[in-house]
């Protein structure tokens, strides 16, 4: 789908910086996360998951930084010293990032076959830590064979991979100490309450018994499961499953978190919730990989993306001209007649407007063209409501790098029920 | 070390809890706990031997009670131990901790033993009454109990082996169902067959014997006829894997005074003996054999082979165990067709 008009190119998706892929161009000027919606409402700010854990693991000190590290790579070597868990758990922050640039998660020329089935055919790509990266793809493009991968349960046929440094393969012990996941279809151990299950992670984990107690208390709170913390976890919904694995991911204090598919089965205030988990434990310095297919939802809590397609990442060149496809923008205004009017009058041609009911959407070509748009209506005094794409940046590049525009006249594959009310 | 058994013990404790301890394991062991008794029961109404004979009958046929019991539940209880934690993703989980594939396997199969081990726990009433009762020998009881403990730890090693390796719990089950069912039922069944297959057929004079008046007797070879007679002697180790042999030949045997064995074990053990002996051709060299029937002497010329037969068991288990530990090994590389990672 070439772009009728290019966009200038993207800074941020150029080839030396591969760790930020996905990072729109328009707004590669800030480093705010992606917002489809341009309402001032800031993710941080957002309510989050109860505080405690939060609590414990903001303060990331520099001193603490210094110390954890070493401890952690020599605590990881041999068998669990019974007092470095008890430092490394009670309290003090471990996800101080490894002192070498190499922390985060970093695949070079991955591959995996199964059979004569090559499920991940050469993935290259770097996370970041302190940051939030999308695994987007569409199903079956190889997201959780890679996930597996990175998480030391598969090991890959070719490429090298290091979760914070280390070698998943080789040394998967040590990875483990570094690394929390979270699978897409989750596992719990049904007889068992929240806070067992939580209480026996940490003690596989290597942490004493008083030390894994402790913590999985605090993460009862976290993930908000006060009320069910000691009900068999069976009772649990799919929702509440979701919390209790994030929880279990993030028993040993993982600097590097992976998560499959974490919002499924999430009410929207969960979402939200588990959202602003995820920014703070970024701040935090933890590098957290999320594969989503809700694609707004990855638009608001990742700093960057990783799009996935038959067993690649797509390349810089190809997002760039996804990303420069025209896009779909909604307008609504306190007077449709004068909106109707105002575009006629811009010269904004026919077949690039729609209307839906009480909404016009308009096919715009780059995202200075909807500036300039808007700032045009503005001065036409049309009393404008609402302005903004109909799909979150990561969904048009998404839907760009499959063949769809998201146009009116031809409906992505995402808008399809939305859009058959109204035809 | 500490360590390394802490770690191990932590996967004990979680099999413990999430897999062994519900109600339904408790009712289940009292069940067997009811039909213990009242079969201990039923046989000591039964017998009309003096009581220094019953216990010894009792305390044995306890044990066997409990080696069956354990051989046709343990399977069920383990069978699933690891793929029907893959199955229910909560496999993946354990492996992502500090834990290893041995300590995981070597958890689950020590959980499954001492679970199973609960058989016996609950038929300790039985056993106690049966040394009030008298007649026991100590070293029945001591070798008894480390043999049958060894036993149940070989089914649980099956168990938790077979279900590393086959990938779904079903078949695992039913797997880990047809090995013990071949040890315990086979090996009989194949003797069995054995005994009518390897049959030798000779041709020999067949003596015919004179009686005088006097009481003397001659003998004199007639015509030569075929003969054809069964050689158990020649199938008999295929009872030495029998789980039920291998228990009670371990236990030295006691017979009473007419050579009837005192107990279970010394019944079973004397029929393996007997199986070994080769069988007699009609001649006249033997014409005098003395007709007294002499336990103690039959036991005597046979083989042991009790050893073999645990040594097949354990290389059995350890095989099965190694083999789970190494595929469950995680980053793992071969996968079977379908199978499911987490």
């Amino acid at each position: 789908m070439p772009p009728e008009e290019t966009t200038p190119s993207p800074p941020r998706s150029s080839p030396d910086e591969p760790g930020r892929p996905g990072q729109s161009p328009p707004r590669a000027t800030t480093d705010q996360p992606h917002r489809p919606d341009p309402s001032p409402a800031p993710v941080a700010r957002e309510p989050r998951w109860h505080a405690p854990a939060e609590a414990a693991t903001a303060p990331v000190g520099a001193q603490s930084q210094a110390s954890a590290h070493p401890q952690a790579s020599a605590g990881s070597a041999s068998i669990p010293n019974p007092t470095a868990p008890s430092t490394d758990h009670a309290g003090s922050p471990t996800h101080a990032p490894t002192s070498s640039a190499t922390a985060g998660i970093e695949v070079v020329d991955v591959r995996r076959a199964f059979g004569s089935v090559q499920a991940v055919r050469s993935m290259t790509f770097t996370a970041a830590p302190g940051s939030v990266t999308a695994l987007i793809g569409p199903n079956g493009a190889g997201k959780t064979t890679l996930l597996l991968m990175l998480a030391s349960l598969l090991a890959p046929d070719a490429g090298s991979i290091r979760i914070g440094g280390v070698d998943p393969i080789a040394d998967p012990r040590v990875a483990r100490r570094v690394l929390g996941w979270m699978p897409d279809v989750l596992g719990t151990w049904r007889t068992l309450s929240p806070r067992v299950v939580l209480r026996m992670m940490g003690r596989l984990h290597g942490m004493p018994t008083h030390v894994a107690r402790a913590r999985a208390d605090e993460l009862v709170a976290v993930v908000g499961l006060e009320q069910l913390a000691d009900r068999p976890s069976r009772v649990l919904s799919r929702g509440q499953q979701q919390r209790l694995g994030l929880a279990r991911a993030l028993v040993h204090r993982p600097r590097v978190l992976l998560l499959d598919e974490p919002a499924a089965g999430l009410d929207p205030a969960s979402r939200v919730q588990l959202r602003g988990l995820l920014r703070d434990l970024a701040t935090d310095g933890c590098t957290v990989l999320v594969s989503s297919h809700d694609l707004g939802e990855l638009d608001e809590v990742a700093d960057a993306s990783v799009f996935v397609e038959a067993g690649e990442a797509v390349s810089g060149d190809r997002l760039a001209s996804a990303r420069g496809s025209s896009t779909t923008w909604r307008i609504r205004s306190l007077d449709p007649a004068a909106l109707s009017l105002a575009l006629g009058r811009i010269g904004v041609a026919i077949d690039r407007i729609r209307v839906e009911g009480p909404s016009t959407t308009v096919v715009i070509d780059a995202d200075a063209h909807a500036a300039d748009l808007l700032a045009r209506l503005v001065a036409a005094g049309v009393p404008i409501v609402h302005f903004a794409p109909t799909v979150g940046d990561i969904e048009r590049t998404f839907l760009g790098l499959s063949g769809q525009t998201g146009a009116p006249g031809l409906p992505a594959p995402g808008r399809v029920q939305q859009r058959g009310g109204v035809r | 070390m500490t360590g390394w058994m802490g770690l191990l013990a932590v996967v004990v404790q979680l099999e413990l809890r999430q897999r062994v301890r519900s109600v339904a394991w408790y009712v289940l062991l009292g069940v067997v706990g009811l039909i213990t008794g009242a079969v201990i029961l039923v046989l000591y109404a039964g017998l009309s031997s003096t009581p220094a004979e019953v216990g010894g009958i009792i305390f044995s046929t306890v044990l066997f009670l409990v080696l069956l019991v354990a051989t046709l539940v343990t399977p069920a209880l383990c069978g699933a131990a690891i793929n029907g934690e893959r199955d229910a993703g909560t496999l993946a989980a354990t492996q992502l901790t500090q834990v290893t594939s041995t300590q995981l396997v070597l958890g689950k199969l020590l959980a499954t033993w001492i679970a199973s081990l609960g058989f016996l726990v609950v038929t300790a009433p039985f056993l106690l009454a049966s040394v009030l009762l008298g007649g026991l020998r100590p070293e029945a009881v001591a070798i008894g109990l480390v043999i049958l403990v060894l036993e149940i730890g070989v089914t649980s090693a099956i168990g938790v082996g077979l279900s590393g390796i086959v990938r779904t719990p079903v078949f695992s089950i039913v797997t880990t169902y047809l090995v013990i069912a071949a040890l315990s039922v086979g090996t009989p069944i194949a003797f069995g067959i054995g005994t009518l297959v390897v049959q030798e057929t000779r041709t020999i004079a067949s003596p015919m014997w004179e009686y005088s008046e006097d009481g003397t007797s001659s003998c004199e070879l007639g015509q030569p006829i075929e003969m054809t007679q069964p050689r158990p002697d020649a199938v008999w180790w295929l009872l030495a894997a029998n789980p039920y042999v291998v228990l009670s030949d371990a236990i030295p045997p006691s017979f009473g005074l007419y050579g009837s064995p005192d107990d279970a074990f010394s019944a079973v053990s004397l029929l393996v003996r007997q199986a070994q002996q080769p069988p007699t051709w009609p001649s006249c060299s033997d014409a005098f054999v003395d007709g007294s029937y002499e336990a103690q002497d039959v036991y005597d010329e046979g083989v042991p082979s009790w050893f073999v037969g645990l040594a097949i068991h354990l290389a059995l288990a350890g095989t099965l165990v190694g083999a789970a530990i190494v595929r469950t090994r995680a980053p793992s590389k071969r996968l079977a067709a379908g199978s499911r990672i987490a």
